[in-house]
């Protein structure tokens, strides 16, 4: 049975519900910014690479900025523990941030993330293709099978 | 007994000695010898050679040698050897002999040799007349009493003529008649010993007759004893046929002679042309006891005021216009379509009721919708039989007595004749109308015979192997050996001696490709087996060639069990060579192999039970099959699953890329989590 067409109104309630939940989250993270500024000083210039695919990306499977943004956060997680156990202040995090090292290192990491998610479809596209191979190469092992058994004449097909 | 040697002496003396050559040996008893022929003894259609008893080397033998292309008697040998009655020579021993100057198997009778000579040399010669005292005794007596043996084991004898009568001594005192199983009934008899009815048959289509034929037979013999010589020598066979039509048989051989009345009572008693009212043995038996009876009067048929004109002469009964009509079948056509022989009943004969059949049976050859030339064919054998209903079967110019039938085929066979003329008689149906023309009177048996017309013509409408004219050969001669040239020398009478035939043509490697089978031996078998094997032969004609060998094999297999013998390398050796596409009939390669292997093994034991029960083995074939579909299945399944995975590329590669973005989504993530992980615990730690 084809599912039907979901009614005009529930993708209205649909969309609208998912604007609260955004709206909200918003709302959440900004009233954050003015205790952790020093924080959202790093991470907004850090993070921008793990932004950029999250917007670069087209299509269904939309999963660029989770990996880049893993890697991206895993080079800026040690900079925001510096920042937290040591000096939490603006003009720390401003010095860190003046430091090159810090965005080389953020920016770094999120090149390597790129380079795993260009990098994996081909290597599971390679896998599939492996294994296909062997169970066609296995089936038709069976058929040669089935013929030294049987004879030519088991490849006819059986009169229903 | 000492004249009898010194006659003795005196034949050996005049035999013709001839370089020695080897002998044939019958029964590892008797030794029949090539280079010693007895020409005076010899048959018109067997030679005759001098005979010694290996047990017994004063006994007097000879023996008679079989053509291979004429059915002897058989049944008659089965049932008067070892006979020793007055009147008859006593047949000693007969079988199958491997007879070194024709370099094949030669069926063979041995006869007591008889010390005196022919009673006749020829029909041409003159003897001392009987005498009219002596006649009883000397020559009746011994004679009626052969014939009453012979009725006594229902047979006949239908050789009965003075050049078969032998003096069994050498006072010439004990008479008794010569051999009558060494050809086919009747076929070396003169014309003139035969009746009418059986005179108008071909020679080898008179068939056995009654014993009502030999005792016509006997009373031409006797008249030629009475009158010490042929009185027709100087005629032909047509002549004196039309003669004895004309005038009667005792008209036409007695004539004016003057004889004792008792005589004249017993040749017009057996001379006498309607079989009804010719003596029988009890009158024969009155007659020696001197009970006379008044003299049979000849009943001749009515002559016509007028003749017909035909062929330039003219005829006055309806028996010699149809005996010349038989023998000039296209000319008497025209004259029949126009109506001349109805309005010749009509007007000359004055048999209405007669013109009246003919006009009918006109008419509906008129009126036929098919082949107009086979419905006058049917018109005039049917004509022929309303005007002599006694007549044999006549059809075309070949004329034959239902019961020789049989006899004439075989004979035409072997001589490679032509014999689509009696083919086309079976498959026109006219012994039928024969039978139906000449009613039930004449022959006790003629419903059976009937019968088996019916089934010839199934037999010649069915083709393939087991069927067809061989089929009809050899149902209709008990006595004929398989004639097929797979056997070679071998001879084949009976189904028990078929396979070791078979076995000694395998032993010779025959062709590769040959079925140990062919159209005669497969009619042989299907005449001569007891037990209904149409079945078989369906099968054997089988086109597929693995179902119609083991139709073969089964065939030969029972033979094998109920008749032997229990090993016949040769053959099984033949069957096993063509066994391939039997062996092929198995799907499974496994058991082929253990087939071929197995089947060496059985050859050398000469089993063909063995084989058989190896290659049916209906377990074995029922598991193969549902091995063989279950394969089927699998091998389809896999097919199936293959073109599936080939036409899956392009899903694939949108799959892969999904998975693959995924993977690195999650690679990602974890990476991240570690990270924090790691560094928290360096930081805390």
């Amino acid at each position: 049975m084809a599912k039907k067409p979901a009614p005009k109104a529930a993708v209205q309630q649909k969309k609208q519900g998912g604007g609260i939940n955004k709206a909200v989250v918003l709302m959440i993270v900004a009233a954050l910014v003015p205790f952790s500024l020093p924080t959202v000083i790093i991470v907004g210039p850090t993070m921008l690479p793990t932004l950029t695919a999250y917007f670069s990306e087209k299509g269904n499977n939309r999963y660029a900025w989770l990996c880049v943004g893993g890697l991206n956060f895993s080079g800026v997680v040690p900079t925001l523990f510096s920042l937290y156990f040591g000096v939490h202040t603006m003009d720390e995090a401003l010095r860190l941030l003046s430091e090159g090292g810090v965005l080389m290192w953020a920016y770094a990491t999120a090149g390597i993330g790129w380079g795993i998610y260009k990098a994996m479809p081909p290597m599971v596209a390679n896998w599939l293709s492996f294994s296909t191979e062997r169970r066609v190469a296995g089936l038709k092992a069976a058929q040669r099978k089935l013929i030294e058994d049987w004879g030519d004449d088991v490849a006819k097909k059986a009169p229903k | 007994m000492a004249e009898t040697e010194a006659v003795a002496e005196e034949q050996k003396a005049q035999e013709p000695s001839q370089p020695a050559g080897p002998p044939g040996v019958l029964r590892d008893r008797y030794f029949v010898r090539s280079n010693q022929p007895l020409p005076e003894l010899s048959m018109p259609n067997a030679e005759a050679f001098v005979t010694e008893d290996k047990r017994d080397a004063n006994r007097r033998l000879y023996a008679l040698i079989c053509r291979h292309d004429l059915p002897p008697r058989v049944n008659v040998m089965r049932a008067l050897r070892g006979v020793s009655a007055m009147g008859l020579q006593q047949l000693v021993e007969w079988g199958p002999m491997t007879w070194p100057p024709a370099g094949r198997q030669c069926l063979t009778v041995i006869y007591e040799r008889p010390a005196g000579a022919k009673v006749m040399a020829n029909l041409k010669s003159e003897i001392r007349r009987v005498d009219e005292y002596d006649i009883g005794r000397k020559v009746i007596d011994p004679l009626v009493n052969a014939i009453k043996e012979m009725i006594g084991r229902g047979l006949t004898h239908r050789a009965i003529r003075p050049t078969n009568l032998y003096y069994m001594d050498s006072a010439g005192e004990r008479l008794a008649f010569g051999d009558c199983v060494t050809s086919p009934a009747a076929v070396d008899q003169p014309l003139v010993f035969e009746t009418i009815e059986s005179g108008m048959c071909v020679s080898i289509g008179r068939g056995s007759g009654t014993y009502a034929d030999d005792l016509y037979s006997l009373g031409v013999t006797l008249a030629f004893l009475i009158l010490g010589r042929n009185p027709v020598a100087n005629l032909d066979d047509d002549t004196i046929l039309a003669l004895k039509i004309r005038n009667g048989s005792y008209s036409t051989l007695v004539g004016d002679e003057r004889l004792p009345l008792p005589q004249v009572e017993l040749l017009r008693g057996l001379l006498c042309d309607d079989p009804l009212q010719r003596w029988d043995l009890d009158s024969l038996l009155m007659w020696q006891q001197g009970r006379r009876l008044s003299p049979l009067q000849p009943r001749v048929e009515k002559r016509a005021a007028r003749g017909f004109p035909f062929l330039g002469k003219e005829y006055f009964n309806c028996r010699e216009l149809s005996a010349a009509w038989s023998k000039n079948w296209e000319q008497a056509i025209p004259p029949v379509l126009e109506g001349k022989l109805e309005l010749w009943l009509r007007r000359a004969i004055e048999d209405k009721e007669r013109a009246q059949a003919v006009a009918d049976v006109v008419r509906l050859a008129l009126n036929a919708t098919g082949d107009k030339k086979v419905a006058a064919d049917i018109m005039l054998a049917k004509i022929l039989m309303m005007m002599d209903p006694t007549a044999p079967i006549r059809y075309k110019g070949f004329n034959l007595m239902p019961d020789g039938f049989g006899s004439a085929l075989a004979a035409l066979l072997a001589r490679r004749g032509d014999t689509r003329l009696l083919v086309e008689m079976v498959m026109r149906e006219v012994p039928t109308l024969w039978f139906e023309s000449s009613g039930d009177s004449r022959r006790p048996d003629s419903s059976h015979t009937e019968g088996n017309f019916r089934e010839l013509r199934n037999f010649l409408t069915t083709m393939g192997l087991g069927f067809g004219m061989e089929r009809c050969i050899y149902e209709l001669n008990d006595a004929i050996p398989c004639q097929s040239p797979l056997l070679g020398e071998e001879y084949v009478v009976e189904l028990k001696d078929l396979l070791p035939a078979l076995n000694a043509t395998g032993t010779k490697r025959p062709d590769a490709k040959q079925l140990p089978v062919d159209r005669h031996i497969a009619a042989f078998m299907a005449a001569r087996a007891r037990s209904d094997i149409n079945r078989n032969l369906v099968a054997i004609n089988d086109p597929d060639q693995g179902a119609a060998l083991m139709a073969l094999i089964n065939l030969y297999a029972v033979f094998q069990y109920r008749l032997g013998p229990e090993s016949l390398p040769g053959l099984a050796g033949w069957i096993g060579a063509l066994c391939q596409p039997v062996i092929a009939a198995y799907h499974n390669r496994d058991k082929r192999k253990e087939l071929e292997k197995e089947i060496p093994r059985l050859v050398r034991r000469g089993s063909i039970v063995e084989i058989y029960n190896l290659v049916e083995d209906v377990g074995a074939r029922e598991q193969d099959k549902h091995g063989f579909s279950w394969a089927q299945a699998q091998y389809q399944a896999a097919e199936d699953e293959i073109k599936r995975i080939q036409n899956e590329d392009d899903d694939r590669g949108k799959e892969a890329d999904r998975i693959g973005k995924q993977t690195a989504a999650v690679t990602g993530i974890l990476i991240g989590m570690i990270t924090v992980t790691i560094t928290v615990i360096l930081t805390v730690w």
